[in-house]
């Protein structure tokens, strides 16, 4: 630094000190940036590695001791076999057909809105968009008594037909904004070839939705996948019950799983979410921009 | 009606009927959709609403009891508690994660190896609260956590003992700093969504104009971002308002109920105390706060949009 700005000053001093101060601070920022990292996946880091101990290990060492013995692959079955296993599939059948039949029912309801001019549109997609508003607390006794009533209480059926409502405003919201932006010259023209309604939306509208699609899935997935509350609520049986409250049943002052168990059981919970992230997190960026900003 | 039909010739009337049956197609396209809302989020709250002006309690015939339910809430320490745990959450969980985001936002716009450390902080948010929840009681244990054992091995042996998340109001704190770690890269996305859409002509001009240091952010970057602050503020006012996950997985509100927010008490009143009544009154109330905030974000991002 010195010597650069000691002997003689080069006409575009001003602009390379400028570029130099840049370049200074992104380095600088990086290993700050670096720094803060480490420690905020370190929680993360401490506590997965006591998932490779044994119970013995586990309860004898300290936590931050690394592993002596590799035993991530029984602790995994461990948790598996203590009725995770049930909830993780049940948790993949709410996500997938919890949020596809979601983003159907929207996609219709948006098209019949922003397509085909439905009289007063705004007040209909404010009726379904009321869904976001209220806090879920509002739902929970009404629910649980009217499944109970219903025979829908503790069933596969019943937990699919909530997650499909619950997911059903934040979807129209999407596809509205998706429909309005969409150009209006094709569908005149496809009406023009004789295309009815139905068609029109199936044939040439839903090819065209695929990216907020994919979008809204991953989003819906992961919120039906990480729903507890619906779950404590609605359900009870191991054959019924999603993943997040079967983990939070294991974690229990009374329900016995140890150490070990219990985090390996946290990573099964979490692979799934933490993996679409990873694979798809254009999408996920996408949808986070959705989901707050609104555009 | 009668009279009007009876004027109309054979041909009029069919294509009437004909104009009848496109006008009430997309109400066939809206139908299903309105139907599940309306079942299973609409009907439910009108349930609970009525249901806050009795005395339900799962068993008996329900009694109208007016404002019973609420002026209860009003004189239970159990709810004045509560209610405090919630204000605390929604004050912190505005000015903690967006704050430390919008901080980390600006340190690590444009730097070496940035969409990495985005990636980093943003993971947290892709686990369940409820299993952040799971992985920060192991943290916080008093006896084998790794908390404690750290706070020992730096020289603070009278800290390392400390039981975290069972003595109030220091476990209310130590589920907010979980909270905090999870939800601290949402907001850093936001933030650097905003400071990409930002005009470049303001920032040139402030950069030759000489600004630097920390009055760059300030006094530009700041009054720019004020959008997006606002949006992000208000969200994490929403979300710190409904935090029952984390709770509910970390203290179920305890000890004692000391760490109930609104939400968690609701829960606990309705389903395990089974005291409906007063349960649905404390649901009308997070409702009531909860659509005060929801109106000023929905007016934000509506402002946002000019079509409809």
């Amino acid at each position: 630094m010195t010597t650069a700005s000691g002997g003689f000053t080069p006409p575009n001093a001003g602009k390379s000190a400028r570029a130099r101060k840049e370049r200074t601070r992104m380095v600088a920022g990086g290993v700050l940036g670096g720094i803060i990292c480490v420690f905020w996946l370190l929680p993360l880091l401490l506590v997965f590695m006591n998932a490779f101990k044994d119970k013995r290990e586990y309860n004898m060492g300290e936590s931050w001791q690394l592993p002596q013995g590799f035993h991530l692959w029984e602790n995994l079955q461990n948790a598996w076999g203590q009725g995770l296993g049930s909830g993780f599939f049940n948790s993949l059948s709410y996500g997938l057909v919890g949020s596809a039949g979601a983003i159907l029912l929207a996609s219709l309801a948006a098209f019949g809105i922003v397509r085909l001019k439905l009289p007063r549109g705004l007040w209909w997609f404010l009726l379904i968009y009321s869904g976001t508003i209220f806090p879920f607390q509002v739902y929970l006794i009404p629910l649980f008594k009217a499944y109970t009533s219903f025979g829908l209480y503790d069933t596969w059926v019943g937990m699919v037909l909530f997650y499909i409502a619950i997911c059903i405003p934040f979807c129209t919201f999407v596809m509205r904004g998706f429909f309005i932006s969409m150009p209006w010259d094709f569908q005149e023209a496809a009406r023009l070839d004789g295309c009815n309604d139905w068609m029109i939306f199936w044939k040439i509208m839903l090819p065209l939705t695929r990216a907020p699609m994919l979008v809204l899935l991953l989003f819906q997935f992961t919120w039906i996948w990480n729903d507890l509350l619906f779950g404590l609520v609605l359900s009870k049986s191991d054959n019924v019950r999603p993943i997040m409250p079967t983990l939070a049943g294991m974690q229990g002052l009374y329900a016995g799983s140890d150490g070990p168990t219990l985090i390996a059981a946290v990573m099964i919970a979490s692979l799934p979410t933490l993996l679409l992230f990873l694979l798809l997190r254009p999408y996920f960026m996408q949808g986070l921009r959705l989901s707050s900003v609104g555009d | 009606m009668t009279v009007t039909q009876q004027g109309r010739t054979p041909a009029r009337r069919a294509s009437a009927r004909r104009s009848t049956a496109a006008s009430l197609a997309p109400y066939l396209f809206v139908l299903p959709a309105v139907f599940f809302v309306a079942v299973f989020l609409l009907a439910p709250m009108l349930y609970t609403f009525w249901q806050s002006f009795t005395d339900a309690d799962g068993l008996r015939t329900p009694n109208l009891v007016g404002l019973r339910n609420y002026a209860e809430l009003l004189t239970s320490s159990n709810f004045t508690l509560s209610l405090r745990n919630t204000l605390i959450w929604v004050v912190a969980s505005v000015v903690l994660p967006v704050g430390l985001a919008f901080a980390l936002a600006l340190a690590l716009e444009r730097v070496v190896g940035g969409n990495f450390f985005r990636t980093a902080l943003y993971l947290p948010s892709t686990l369940a609260a409820a299993a952040a929840g799971v992985l920060f009681s192991f943290i916080f244990d008093p006896t084998s956590g790794v908390l404690n054992a750290a706070l020992g091995a730096l020289g603070f042996s009278s800290l390392s003992q400390t039981e975290w998340l069972f003595r109030s109001p220091l476990n209310t704190w130590s589920m907010i700093a979980t909270y905090t770690w999870q939800s601290v890269g949402a907001n850093l996305m936001i933030f650097l969504i905003g400071l990409q859409s930002l005009p470049r002509e303001p920032l040139e001009a402030a950069k030759i104009d000489g600004a630097s240091g920390l009055k760059f952010p300030r006094l530009i970057t700041l009054p720019l971002m004020t959008p997006y602050v606002t949006i992000a503020a208000l969200m994490a006012a929403v979300n710190g308002f409904k935090v029952f996950d984390l709770i509910w997985v970390m203290t179920q509100g305890g000890p004692a109920r000391s760490s109930e927010t609104l939400a968690v008490t609701m829960y606990r009143e309705g389903f395990i105390l089974f005291h409906q009544g007063v349960s649905a009154a404390i649901a009308v109330v997070i409702s009531l706060i909860a659509l005060a905030f929801s109106y000023f974000y929905l007016r934000n991002v509506m402002d946002k949009e000019s079509h409809v």
